[in-house]
């Protein structure tokens, strides 16, 4: 294969570009090692070396960015739009959603109740009262998948904390799409997820075939670490979603497919095209499974533990605990007098896992910078 | 460029509803498409010779994989990836005409 129009040697300015250069290399190797962190601990968990310490459901706080363009008014989606996604995803993360009953029957014994649910924020990132939902109008007419409208500085919204809410961007997209996700170990800055406006929620502005709010449910699932059921290996079968109780299977799937369907000699059953991480339509994806649930529960009490701490410090808890011992120390003798251990668990779970990430980005900012480190 | 099909410089999103068994249809990327949860690959013929492919991501976003293309004398366009990101391969441009790009599978 001949090459051709080969690039102009660079002629100015090289100080800079090499600067930019070593910056992305070292944002990429600092995503690297957080994600090569992160699968480690979903190999454990999988692998039985780690077992969940969950034994409750957990409620996380979600904060919904809706950015509109006021010449759209329909684009402000309504409250109640907004509130049918949270009574949506209530149900599909604790399989409570009334079309589970069609997984077929030899997969029914996978079906798992993830133990997680959402709600709208009650407090802002200050403390304040909130209902949870932010407007925000812009002059953009749509967004792309480039993180525009997670930044008022590029018309969007900014996020809050995204250690302590999930935060869920609304508006209108370009290129078709339905919706993105970031997985956990990215920049904190950018992590949450993004829903078309007609992909959101089961009212308003919700249009078939995507109108059962499983896109969020789906996108959800990504900031969860969950991969596309299929391994995104382009219908190689090569690659699958590393986890082991979903069969492997060539490609995605759309529309509403005919049981059984079957890719990648994974017959008699063929492919498990009603998981929420496939790409069929709202109304034919209706289950996460038990390994799906180890692997979401491996990134709640790893990277995402601050959720699960956040949570115990906004359950209600006596007005002296003041501080975050304290609080921690008051909600089991009120609530959970079992879990005080837990807690203290995943705290220096969290601890432990935040210093190994550390101790991997010094290693690979070593590794460009040629510094050992000594 | 001299042999590119007239029209193919731009930026093209698939259009896969419309496809046959043999051939692949693609338009431009502000073609108002219909929401479809599976992500549309793109292709993207720039004047200067680059090549900017957009493919599925994990993340439900399209990811770029940017190369160079060059118009064969028999009509086809060559594709290389001087990065070594990806395989070289022909795309097979059928017609090109009205906003509609169409390719052999």
């Amino acid at each position: 294969m001949t090459e051709y129009g080969s690039p102009q040697p660079p002629s100015r300015d090289l100080c800079a570009t090499m600067l930019v250069h070593r910056q992305l290399l070292n944002e990429s190797m600092t995503y690297r090692s957080r994600r090569a962190a992160i699968e480690n601990r979903a190999l454990q968990y999988e692998r039985g070396r780690r077992a969940s310490l969950r034994t409750e459901v957990v409620t996380l706080p979600v904060v919904v960015h809706v950015v509109y363009n006021p010449k759209t008014p329909e684009l402000n989606i309504g409250d109640a739009q907004i509130h049918s996604q949270i009574e949506v995803l209530n149900k599909d993360f604790r399989a409570t959603n009334s079309d589970v009953g069609n997984v077929p029957a030899v997969w029914k014994p996978l079906v798992a109740d993830i133990k997680v649910e959402f709600q709208l924020a009650t407090l802002d990132p200050n403390g304040e009262p909130t209902d949870g939902i932010i407007r925000v109008p812009t002059d953009q007419l749509s967004f792309s998948w480039d993180n525009g409208v997670k930044a008022s500085a590029t018309g969007g919204s900014d996020p809050w904390p995204s250690d302590q809410y999930l935060n869920m961007w609304v508006c209108q997209l370009g290129g078709s799409l339905l919706g993105y996700a970031q997985f956990p170990g990215g920049p904190p800055q950018t992590d949450g997820v993004v829903i078309l406006h007609s992909a959101f929620g089961t009212t308003g502005t919700a249009a078939a075939p995507f109108d059962g709010g499983r896109t969020a449910t789906h996108e959800i699932g990504h900031w969860l670490d969950l991969y596309h059921i299929w391994g995104d290996d382009d219908g190689a079968c090569t690659s699958d979603d590393k986890v082991a109780d979903t069969p492997n299977q060539a490609d995605s799937n759309t529309g509403v497919p005919t049981f059984p369907r079957i890719t990648c000699d994974n017959g008699p059953h063929g492919d498990m095209f009603m998981n929420y991480m496939d790409y069929t339509d709202d109304a034919a994806m209706f289950m996460f499974t038990q390994g799906q649930a180890t692997r979401m529960n491996a990134c709640l009490e790893g990277t995402r533990a601050s959720l699960l701490v956040g949570q115990v410090m906004r359950m209600p808890a006596p007005a002296a605990a003041t501080s975050p011992a304290a609080a921690v120390a008051a909600v089991p003798a009120q609530q959970q007098p079992a879990h005080n251990g837990e807690v203290e668990r995943l705290l220096h779970d969290s601890e432990r896992l935040t210093n190994e990430i550390l101790t991997d980005i010094r290693s690979a900012l070593g590794l460009v910078t040629g510094d050992t480190g000594k | 460029m001299n042999d590119a099909p007239p029209g193919v410089i731009g930026a093209w999103l698939h259009s896969f509803e419309e496809d046959t068994e043999t051939t692949a249809v693609y338009r431009p990327r502000d073609h108002p498409f219909r929401p479809a949860r599976r992500v549309r690959r793109g292709l993207e013929f720039r004047a200067d010779g680059t090549y900017v492919e957009l493919r599925p991501g994990p993340d439900d976003r399209p990811r770029e994989m940017v190369g160079r293309w060059r118009a064969q004398p028999d009509g086809r366009i060559q594709v290389t990836f001087p990065q070594g990101h990806g395989r070289p391969y022909e795309l097979n441009v059928l017609s090109c005409v009205d906003g509609v790009l169409t390719v052999a599978k």
